[in-house]
């Protein structure tokens, strides 16, 4: 898609959301480059989500007409949205409607669980959410699991689930959440979902791995669901003490840009996550936040 | 000779084969929705084994307790008071599955009865008398023969594995042909089945069963005619059959097709000499008459009819033989000290209280939505076998699932909601720090602290120095458990990386159902 189309499509979705009437977005974005990372804050997650995609350019950018879309949610545990131990369900809901709006042919939801997958799909929100805006929200089938080639610096062959590869979009969509092993788990610790078993063998360089899958993986966009944090017990908490709310969503095409802030909502910088460091390594992206244009919100 | 073959029984017959494909299914439809559907609390899909007054009897018996839910074994008795063995005949899924069986075998012509068979029918009594004298000293054996039980178990961990994998092994074949979309519709279908795929008996199961359908090679409705003791026990409260066998004697020419083709041996002629205790009113009788001369008209009259022969000598040797085994059941080591491996599900009554009420029927096998829930085969004991029992290295036990407590027929598993299960300790977890990856070798892992559900997480981390085979030393985060918020749910075990044996296991110990079976000194806390 070249600049004269998005900018097309972008004063198209303003007319269609009203959007632009409504912020005033449109008459600053369509000027100027959309920013490198989008940081709404509001009161719905399905709000925020939608604002910080048209705040990057709209999803036409990242979806085009007849696409088939794949989004990644962290769907990982049997847990509730309240224990903010699986991704909001309203932010996925909101990016399977920002696709079809788009133009999107079929969008997919999955996740490889770690709980028990059906237990994980409706107690998390999920299925019901991501199929009521029309996706498909199916379980990892094993036929669909095939070892393939990743190219990484350590993870050389995986199997991996074909949903994620067979697709036109890939978007991943984690939860930002405290993890004892790596300090937190954002985005690309998110693709360990994405693959098959021995999963745990990958703890043993985790760092590495989550870096491999992101760089194999390689998502359109990231939307990482700041809504409700978990700031301790991770990466799967059990009470609803052990989360924040910060009502927040941060979007960008920028995995590394996205995990970078990420790390800021725990207060660590970037620079000091090891993960962070073999993403630059892997030129997967920016992670000096300060030379990146942000744009922060509240709605 | 013309064919004058009832018609009214012909169509009562039909009407007992659509009464026994209802209840099948509807046995069968309870059985396939016993899993997690996508609410906490599921319904009564244990429901059949309440009408079941054998269970009811000899878990009373033997539990030395009345269980409310057992009430509805009244109605069951009552039909058959009045009715004779109706249930057996036009309800029970055990029988249908027997009866067809051996319809099968009959029209393949392996079965091919000449005459009308003879003897045996006591056996099942002798069943009943020996389950009911060992219930009495508080041994529980109803759920080996109890058809409901029987079918149950055999289903949850033999003859459901088999057919998810049959059915896993034709999608693949769709797959082959090329047909993904078609084969990706089904793979979704089959997955929220959740048909269990491993146990570890799965094969004896299976084999078990078998032979008791290749029985009815033999004789037709062998399971029913001779073995089981829940049909002996309704035939005891068979005695006023409403409807009575009757022979028009102008019209019977005395061929003994009645007879020969009687699935369970009940004798319709002479009819003076039918047992109506043996009777399932499957009207096979009546239908297959060539003239027409059997009908069950109802007779308000009490008869005094024959029934089987239950020579005293028999039934005293039953019981004798009941009572002198019952102490070879206790002599194994299970009661003296508890079992590393026997982790029950959470809710199991103390272990004494449990083994008298299982029943083995496998309800929660079924329900369990990890597979982790096997039948026992000697961690428990020989009175024991079958009874569930969790292997984490198979399954761990879900967080927020009850749904074992809640299926389980006889209370053995108390019911939980979900919040009370959430807090029950079913063992303790374990680390052996020789194959455990961050303290052996050094490297990271911590695996089992990521996957611990409880808040704050019952296992935490502690930096460890370890001599590595180089002679550096590494220091890395290992795990240690806190013994007071594990609850034993053997998740960490489950997935563990260490493949073989894991480095994180659970064992039985400080399960809260059991007095004895601690570690700790509490004294004042």
């Amino acid at each position: 898609m070249n600049r004269r189309t998005f900018l097309k499509d972008a004063a198209l979705g303003s007319l269609v959301f009203g959007a632009g009437a409504r912020t005033g977005l449109f008459a600053g974005t369509a000027a100027a480059a959309p920013p490198d990372l989008a940081i709404i804050q509001g009161e719905s997650p399905s709000a925020i989500t939608k604002a910080a995609i048209e705040t990057l350019g709209g999803m036409g950018r990242f979806v085009a007409r007849g696409n088939i879309v794949v989004i990644k949610p962290n769907i990982g545990w049997d847990r509730t949205p309240e224990m903010a131990a699986c991704t909001n369900p309203d932010v996925v809901r909101a990016l399977v409607e920002l696709s079809f709006a788009a133009g999107a042919k079929k969008v997919t939801v999955m996740d490889n669980t770690t709980n028990q997958a059906q237990r994980c799909y409706v107690r998390s929100g999920i299925q019901a959410a991501a199929s009521a805006a029309g996706a498909d929200v199916p379980f990892v089938n094993p036929r669909r699991i095939k070892s393939m080639p990743l190219g990484g610096t350590w993870l050389k062959d995986w199997d991996v689930i074909q949903d994620f590869v067979e697709c036109d979009t890939l978007i991943n969509v984690p939860i930002a959440k405290h993890h004892n092993l790596c300090r937190v788990t954002l985005g690309m610790k998110n693709w360990l979902g994405a693959i098959g078993d021995p999963r745990n063998r990958l703890h043993q360089r985790i760092e590495e791995a989550s870096v491999d899958l992101a760089a194999f993986f390689k998502p359109k966009l990231t939307v990482l669901d700041a809504y409700r944090i978990l700031v301790r017990n991770g990466p799967q908490g059990g009470r609803p003490s052990d989360t924040k709310l910060l009502k927040t969503v941060a979007a960008g095409a920028d995995a590394a840009a996205v995990e970078a802030f990420g790390a800021t909502l725990f207060d660590i910088a970037p620079a000091d996550l090891p993960l962070l460091k073999f993403a630059v390594e892997r030129k997967l992206g920016r992670i000096d936040l300060e030379k990146l244009v942000l744009e922060k919100r509240a709605i | 000779m013309k064919n004058a073959r009832s018609k009214k029984y012909r169509r009562l017959q039909i009407l007992r084969i659509v009464s026994q494909v209802f209840f099948l299914g509807l046995f069968f439809g309870l059985l396939f929705g016993t899993h997690f559907t996508g609410a906490d609390y599921i319904g009564d899909v244990e429901v059949f084994f309440h009408f079941d007054p054998f269970l009811a009897l000899v878990t009373a018996l033997a539990a030395r307790a009345l269980t409310v839910v057992f009430a509805w074994s009244a109605a069951t008795i009552l039909v058959t008071l009045l009715f004779g063995r109706v249930v057996c005949g036009w309800v029970c899924p055990m029988g249908a599955i027997q009866q067809f069986f051996s319809w099968v075998f009959k029209k393949a012509k392996f079965l091919r009865p000449k005459k009308p068979a003879s003897g045996g029918l006591w056996v099942k009594y002798a069943v009943l008398s020996f389950v009911l004298v060992a219930a009495i000293f508080g041994l529980n054996l109803a759920g080996y023969l109890d058809p409901l039980s029987f079918l149950t178990r055999t289903s949850a961990a033999g003859l459901l594995p088999a057919l998810g994998r049959g059915l896993n092994g034709l999608i693949g074949a769709v797959y082959a042909v090329r047909l993904e979309g078609f084969g990706d519709t089904l793979s979704q279908a089959l997955e929220k089945l959740t048909l269990n795929p491993i146990f570890q008996q799965g094969f004896f199961l299976g084999l078990v069963f078998l032979v008791f359908l290749v029985l009815n090679k033999w004789r037709e409705r062998f399971f029913c005619r001779v073995l089981c003791p829940a049909g002996a026990l309704l035939g005891l409260f068979s005695r006023f059959n409403l409807f009575k066998l009757k022979i028009d004697s102008a019209k019977c020419t005395k061929c003994g097709l009645c007879s020969i083709h009687c699935p369970t041996q009940a004798g319709p002629f002479p009819d003076d000499q039918w047992k109506s205790s043996e009777c399932l009113y499957c009207e096979t009788c009546a239908a297959i008459c060539p003239t027409g001369a059997i009908s069950f008209p109802a007779r308000l009259k009490k008869e005094k009819l024959p029934a089987v022969d239950l020579s005293r000598r028999r039934m005293l040797v039953a019981s004798f033989l009941a009572f002198f085994s019952v102490p070879f059941f206790r002599i194994g080591a299970a009661r003296k000290r508890a079992s590393e491996k026997l982790i029950r599900p959470p809710g199991a009554l103390p272990e004494p209280d449990f083994l008298a009420k299982c029943v083995k029927c496998g309800e929660c096998l079924k329900a369990c939505p990890t597979n982790g829930l096997q039948p026992a085969l000697s961690e428990a004991g020989p009175e024991g076998m079958w009874t569930p029992v969790l292997v984490p290295k198979i399954g761990y036990c879900e967080y927020y699932c009850s749904l074992c407590s809640q299926v389980c027929p006889t209370g053995a598993i108390k019911e939980l909601s979900v919040p009370e299960k959430t807090t029950v300790k079913i063992g303790t977890a374990w680390i052996d720090k020789n194959r455990c990856i961050p303290y052996f070798l050094g490297r990271p892992c911590i695996v089992c602290e990521e996957h611990c559900p409880i808040s704050p997480k019952a296992i935490k981390f502690v930096m460890v120095e370890t001599k590595q085979a180089d002679g550096t030393t590494a220091t890395e985060k290992a795990p240690v458990i806190d013994l007071d918020l594990c609850i034993g749910c053997g998740i960490c075990e489950n997935k563990c990386p260490v493949a073989d044996r894991p480095a994180i296991f659970v064992t039985s110990v400080g399960e809260q159902r059991s007095k004895d079976n601690q570690l700790l000194l509490k004294i004042g806390e």
